[in-house]
């Protein structure tokens, strides 16, 4: 993956420098296929036909390449179908790449752009992703109990881990009196409690042959895309059934993870998530984070990445940059912030959680 | 109040607010109905800096009718509402507004929905009312 940030490199050169690198590290120089994962390159960059320019970019223009999009997701969604490629026998070797670059543009338009994700007629309210991550949150502080000190702490928490990743957006720790006391976004929701915009890219090479990591699970979910169908705001159903899905396959539960990468987008969600996908038992992951449970060191390090929270947020680029993050953590490749795992879990949501994935990673014995 | 135009889904009895055509859990064609304009709020919040086209603060909230459906609505102002609040909505251009029910508000809603009953006692109190006001002393004039 390339370092994530405001980054200078258009979006084609920040998927082939993510590209190369996935593909030197598995020492393959051709994959037998393509997956790219951009949400909107359209509107951020104005490029189209975007799988073919960017497989002509890494040179592999003759490699047949498709690209997918399930919103902010759309990383792990690129996964799934190299998965499914290989699972299917279509093909050995599949590259998958994702990336955005959005900081060149306004924020008040970037904001617009990610909004694209909301109902068109919950859109016209003037409901931005704080504005609907606000409502998700008070709700959950009303009925869930979840405090504004927890929610804060997520924060530094995944700062102080992102300080010892040189890919990290931020790498500044920030203390718990900055969060609760910066700027109001979307009440309760405070600009901390937001993941910045980046830029960058983020690539993965897999195999049917036998490697130091497979992917034990994967499993999507899906939830209404309007707000207003839901029952119920403090829990992510598409999360739950994502979740479902991966342990099924993997044919193990929540008890054998041992590092999870969780979309952190604000900072509530990771609590959320945490007991959506059952690693924390419901009621307690607020209370788990202010007891260091989840950072590294503790029970289950959440976030030794540093989160979307930390490690920044571009995009198409964050499902696979879990995925390499807990590749790196389960090879014991991630210096400075190693944790001792064989069995990684990421989580990654699209869109308000409309469409939502869960990929559990395993080391080989 | 003007009662809410909704619909409902033939197959799981689920209503939506506005009027949608096909249900989000089956593919059938939805019935129209209609809801009481009065409702809970789920949950709110304020945009202090909203999307081009409107002016901060920006309060919304999500309120849940009778029934379940639950709707987006603008409102002038949150103090005082907090989740479970009772509030009225009301459509302004095709654009839902909250405003936050006050006690004798929701008396008289009560008393509307008590039905019969609800009517002869709000006509006693009414009764009452009127009587008191008549026999209020009066200067000469």
């Amino acid at each position: 993956m390339t370092r994530f940030g405001r980054r200078d490199e258009n979006l084609p050169d920040l998927m082939a420098e993510a590209a190369l690198a996935a593909m030197t590290d598995a020492g393959i120089e051709r994959p037998d296929g393509l997956v790219v994962a951009a949400m909107n390159p359209e509107e951020f960059t104005g490029e189209g036909n975007f799988a073919s320019l960017i497989a002509t970019r890494i040179g592999l223009s003759q490699v047949p390449a498709l690209r997918v999009e399930t919103a902010t997701s759309s990383g792990v969604a690129a996964v799934y179908a190299a998965y499914a490629a290989i699972a299917a026998g279509f093909h050995r070797s599949m590259l998958v790449v994702g990336g955005e670059k959005m900081t060149h543009i306004a924020t008040p338009r970037v904001s617009d752009i990610i909004g694209r994700s909301i109902d068109p007629y919950e859109k016209s309210y003037g409901t931005t992703m704080p504005a609907l991550a606000g409502l998700v949150t008070r709700a959950a502080m009303h009925r869930r109990g979840l405090t504004l000190k927890e929610i804060s702490q997520v924060a530094v928490k995944n700062h102080a881990h992102a300080v010892h990743n040189p890919f990290a957006h931020y790498r500044e720790p920030v203390t718990l009196e900055t969060v609760m006391e910066s700027r109001l976004v979307a009440d309760p929701l405070r600009l901390f409690h937001c993941c910045p915009i980046s830029d960058g890219g983020a690539a993965l090479v897999l195999t049917a042959e036998r490697r130091a990591v497979r992917i034990a699970g994967i499993g999507q979910g899906a939830d209404t895309i309007a707000m207003r169908y839901r029952n119920d705001l403090t829990s992510f159903r598409a999360t739950q059934a994502a979740a479902e899905a991966a342990y099924r396959m993997a044919g193990f539960g929540a008890a054998r993870v041992e590092v999870a990468e969780i979309h952190d987008a604000f900072t509530p969600f990771e609590l959320i998530s945490l007991e959506d996908t059952g690693l924390v038992p419901s009621g307690k992951a607020g209370r788990a984070t202010l007891d260091g449970e989840t950072a590294i060191g503790g029970r289950l390090p959440v976030n030794p990445s540093g989160g979307l929270k930390a490690r920044g947020h571009p995009l198409a680029a964050t499902g696979i940059s879990q995925l390499v993050e807990l590749c790196w953590q389960l090879r014991g490749r991630a210096e400075g912030r190693q944790v001792q795992a064989r069995v990684g879990l990421a989580q990654s949501i699209g869109g308000l959680a409309t469409n939502n994935w869960v990929t559990l990673v395993e080391a080989s014995r | 109040m003007a009662d809410l135009r909704a619909s409902r889904c033939p197959r799981c009895r689920r209503l939506v607010v506005p009027p949608a055509s096909i249900c989000p859990d089956h593919p059938v064609k939805m019935e129209a109905a209609v809801l009481p304009p009065v409702g809970e709020v789920v949950s709110f919040t304020t945009l202090h800096s909203p999307p081009e086209g409107f002016r901060a603060p920006l309060h919304i909230a999500l309120v849940q009718l009778e029934g379940g459906a639950r709707l987006f609505c603008h409102g002038t102002a949150t103090e005082g509402v907090r989740i479970g609040s009772h509030v009225a909505v009301e459509a302004v251009d095709s654009v839902f507004y909250f405003s936050h029910i006050g006690f004798t508000d929701r008396a008289r809603l009560f008393w509307k929905r008590a039905g019969a009953r609800g009517e002869r006692v709000a006509a006693i109190g009414k009764s009452v009312v009127k009587g008191v006001w008549n026999r209020r002393p009066r200067g000469k004039d």
